[in-house]
């Protein structure tokens, strides 16, 4: 399956570039996580905000879907302690899933990961990159479900 | 302050001491992380990068790297037989008691941690900068081999210290001694099959050794938990374990440098290779 256009472009980039621009551009990516959180005055049809047990620190995930073009926007809030590679990919998702359609969301396959990051840098340890697009589906799926749910009230 | 009641007290050393001896030509400071990308985000002026995994271990053989290897990544880094080499890094310094396990595998025995690693550093605000330092190459002579049998346990020896009844140090968390759960608190499942411990183990977390603020714990503190507590005799000898060799470095370097146990091995196959293995006998409680 096709990755998403706005996606697609950050892997296509960072399968360019060499090792440590790829750094670089993770770190750059990585700094700018902490902008990915809710501005001020911003509604969400879903927030949420949990530590689960396999994971370093809290991480919080906020929904909003246009009802016209039913684009999501997603925001994302984490505790100091997350990993780096996990930041980074917070800004990456953010940015890479903005506007898609909850179906689309849910459709995105996970192993564009590697051509983002590179194998060396995924490993056993470092598993909570996919933490991030499995929380966002999450919240996708539930309110995909309640959607459902009010149609059939 | 390093408390001087530890055995080797020399082997711990202050970020002030370091923030003192960055341009010491003879020092080499490591930075050694668990976060991959940590060490690319900000570092002590000076400070080298040591991966675990990339530098340390054989890319395709569960094992560390040949005496080869481990001569050239020295010299790469400036680090020639007789450097002082001073390590850090995040976690409360897991890696940094890694790598420096590590490097006494190939017989370098001038090491140290810096008390309280990267966070303490951070915490005090001091000055971290993204250079990379260049050195001039080092000359290192390999040794023959590594020197496993000094400070690494195997399978079968953490098996005859069991059968012997003894002393295991189990330094995961409880709930992973008890076989309650098969991965690390916050931490994903890392492909274990069983849960529980090798019977007869004792649980000491690894947290139990350290302050707040990452630093280690005093020596009567220390004395107390794993004489008093735990029942480890001057003399014993110790095997401790983790999941796959890490957290029971830093339980290594505790027993060895801070209270001066002379016969501690780190069996750093840990319970990734007892937990899968077909037969391996597995204590819950």
């Amino acid at each position: 399956m096709p990755y998403p256009a706005k996606l697609n472009q950050i892997i296509e980039l960072f399968e360019t570039l060499p090792n440590s621009e790829k750094r670089e551009a993770l770190i750059s990516y990585a700094d700018s996580a902490m902008r990915q959180g809710p501005k001020d005055g911003e509604t969400f049809d879903l927030e949420d905000v949990r530590k689960d047990e396999e994971c370093t620190d809290s991480v919080g995930v906020f929904l909003k879907i246009s009802p016209s073009s039913r684009g999501c926007t997603f925001r994302v809030t984490l505790g100091p302690h997350v990993q780096t590679l996990t930041k980074a990919m917070t800004s990456i998702l953010c940015k890479g899933l903005d506007g898609l359609t909850p179906e689309e969301v849910i459709e995105v396959p996970a192993d564009f990961v590697p051509r983002i990051v590179g194998a060396d840098l995924v490993r056993q340890r470092s598993q909570t990159v996919y933490y991030i697009l499995t929380r966002m589906k999450s919240i996708t799926k539930v309110w995909m479900n309640r959607q459902r749910s009010a149609q059939h009230v | 302050m390093i408390d001087k009641n530890y055995a080797h007290p020399d082997a711990l050393v202050t970020t002030q001491w370091v923030s003192e001896h960055l341009s010491d030509p003879e020092l080499r400071v490591i930075e050694s992380n668990e976060d991959i990308l940590l060490y690319d985000t900000g570092h002590i002026q000076g400070a080298v990068h040591i991966d675990w995994r990339a530098d340390l271990q054989d890319e395709v053989i569960r094992d560390y790297i040949t005496v080869e290897r481990f001569s050239a990544l020295c010299e790469k880094h400036g680090i020639s037989n007789d450097t002082t080499v001073v390590f850090y890094g995040d976690k409360s310094n897991w890696w940094a008691c890694y790598a420096l396990w590590v490097f006494r595998l190939f017989g370098h025995t001038k090491v140290k941690i810096m008390d309280g690693g990267r966070e303490k550093w951070i915490a005090e605000g001091r000055h971290l900068t993204r250079a990379v330092p260049q050195f001039a190459h080092g000359h290192y002579a390999q040794i023959e081999k590594r020197r496993d049998e000094e400070i690494r346990a195997f399978y079968d020896q953490a098996l005859a210290q069991s059968r012997g009844a003894r002393p295991l140090i189990d330094v995961r968390s409880p709930a992973e001694f008890r076989g309650e759960v098969t991965h690390m608190p916050e931490y994903p499942q890392e492909g274990v099959l069983r849960g529980g411990h090798i019977p007869g183990a004792a649980s000491v977390p690894w947290k139990m050794a350290v302050n707040e603020d990452a630093t280690f714990k005093s020596h009567e503190e220390l004395r107390a938990i794993y004489e008093d507590g735990a029942g480890l005799k001057r003399g014993d000898d110790v095997v401790a374990y983790c999941r796959i060799g890490e957290r029971s470095s830093h339980t290594w370097f505790v027993l060895t440098y801070l209270l001066g146990f002379e016969n501690v091995r780190n069996y750093d196959g840990s319970w990734t290779e007892w937990g899968n293995r077909v037969g391996a006998p597995i204590e819950k409680s």
